[in-house]
């Protein structure tokens, strides 16, 4: 299973990688923002992780981006923010975002949110 | 709402002054231009001067009114800004000291079971299920320690939006000053620079992460159920 990690903190793009590893998940890229996402993401990619807020592209564009993709048509994508109000949370679904983890996050919301999503990454 | 009604204020305040520019120069085109007429006719020039003085008068009124609502409007402005900026800035604080409180109880307790490990280590026979699950508990107290590490990313974005609002303050405080000075010149003076292109969320916050989440969570599921 290989993720795909984008977040322009290196902080945070360490802490999800390092909670993947901690569950399991070792097979990581990362990218500092949409544009180096899309430009590092094909068909061997089976789960996106994003952050929304990120210069050059979003995570939001990002996603809208790789849904008009036929290789990230499928992809399930984890979005990882700070942004939490309503409009936002239904923006990100609008976008193509299969799911929604707030920050700070815990490694347990984490697994559990990539748990329900492993059947669509699996397909 | 405010940002708007300043922004109404000024235009306002600009446009009472340009008028009252106006009314000046008509006034002083009136003394030096036409004095050979304003000597042959005195009574028709002195007749007009009370009307031009009172509409000088009224327009000053104006202007003097307008400025007064603008003041009050930047005057609010800014209190309700800077009074989120405090916010932020004093939530940052909070979020560092937090994330250093949990860190360091994490080292404490990471360390305490060092200790233990060690003293497991030293018996004749070490209990190695038990140093099993003392290695398992460090390795959970280690990844508390880097969990913590989020308040980072999230405490730039708060000073990143105190940053912008600065930035706009000192933005309104050049107009207001081009306001009274069309002739003050913006480049000349030294403005907060902006070093690279900064995305942020403005209500980016450490607090509450876990209502947060329930909201998100019930927001995908009504969602989901109402598509399906």
């Amino acid at each position: 299973m290989k993720f795909l990690v984008v977040d322009d903190s290196a902080t945070m793009r360490r802490i999800v990688i390092n909670s993947l590893q901690r569950i399991g998940y070792s097979d990581t890229v990362e990218a500092g923002d949409g544009q180096e996402a899309l430009a590092k993401f094909d068909s061997s990619v089976n789960f996106v992780i994003t952050d929304w807020n990120m210069p050059n592209m979003s995570g939001t564009e990002f996603a809208k981006v790789l849904r008009s993709r036929d290789d990230g048509r499928h992809v399930p994508i984890l979005m990882v923010t700070a942004r939490s109000v309503k409009e936002d949370i239904l923006t990100a679904m609008e976008a193509g975002v299969n799911n929604y983890i707030v920050k700070p996050f815990t490694p347990q919301v984490l697994k559990e949110k990539i748990d329900a999503l492993l059947p669509a990454a699996a397909a | 709402m405010t940002s708007t009604r300043t922004r109404e204020a000024l235009y306002d305040s600009e446009a009472a002054l340009r008028l009252v520019d106006n009314q000046l120069d008509q006034l002083h085109g009136h003394d030096v231009r036409d004095v050979k007429t304003a000597l042959a006719i005195p009574m028709i020039s002195l007749s007009e001067l009370p009307q031009i003085l009172e509409q000088a008068n009224s327009q000053i009124m104006t202007v003097l009114q307008r400025l007064r609502e603008s003041r009050a409007a930047l005057q609010s402005t800014a209190l309700e800004k800077f009074q989120t900026t405090h916010d932020k800035i004093r939530e940052v604080t909070s979020a560092t000291e937090d994330a250093a409180i949990n860190i360091m109880d994490a080292c404490d307790r990471a360390t305490q079971m060092v200790d233990d490990l060690d003293r497991l280590d030293a018996e004749a026979v070490p209990d190695r299920e038990k140093a099993s699950g003392l290695r398992s508990t460090l390795r959970d107290e280690l990844f508390v320690m880097m969990g913590a590490l989020q308040f980072q990313d999230i405490t730039s974005q708060q000073l990143a939006h105190a940053s912008a609002v600065l930035v706009e303050m000192e933005q309104r405080l050049l107009d207001v000053a081009k306001l009274f000075d069309h002739n003050v010149d913006a480049d000349g003076i030294d403005t907060i620079t902006v070093a690279e292109e900064t995305t942020y969320d403005p209500n980016a916050t450490t607090r509450n992460a876990e209502g947060r989440q329930a909201l998100a969570d019930e927001i995908f599921t009504a969602v989901r159920s109402s598509a399906a």
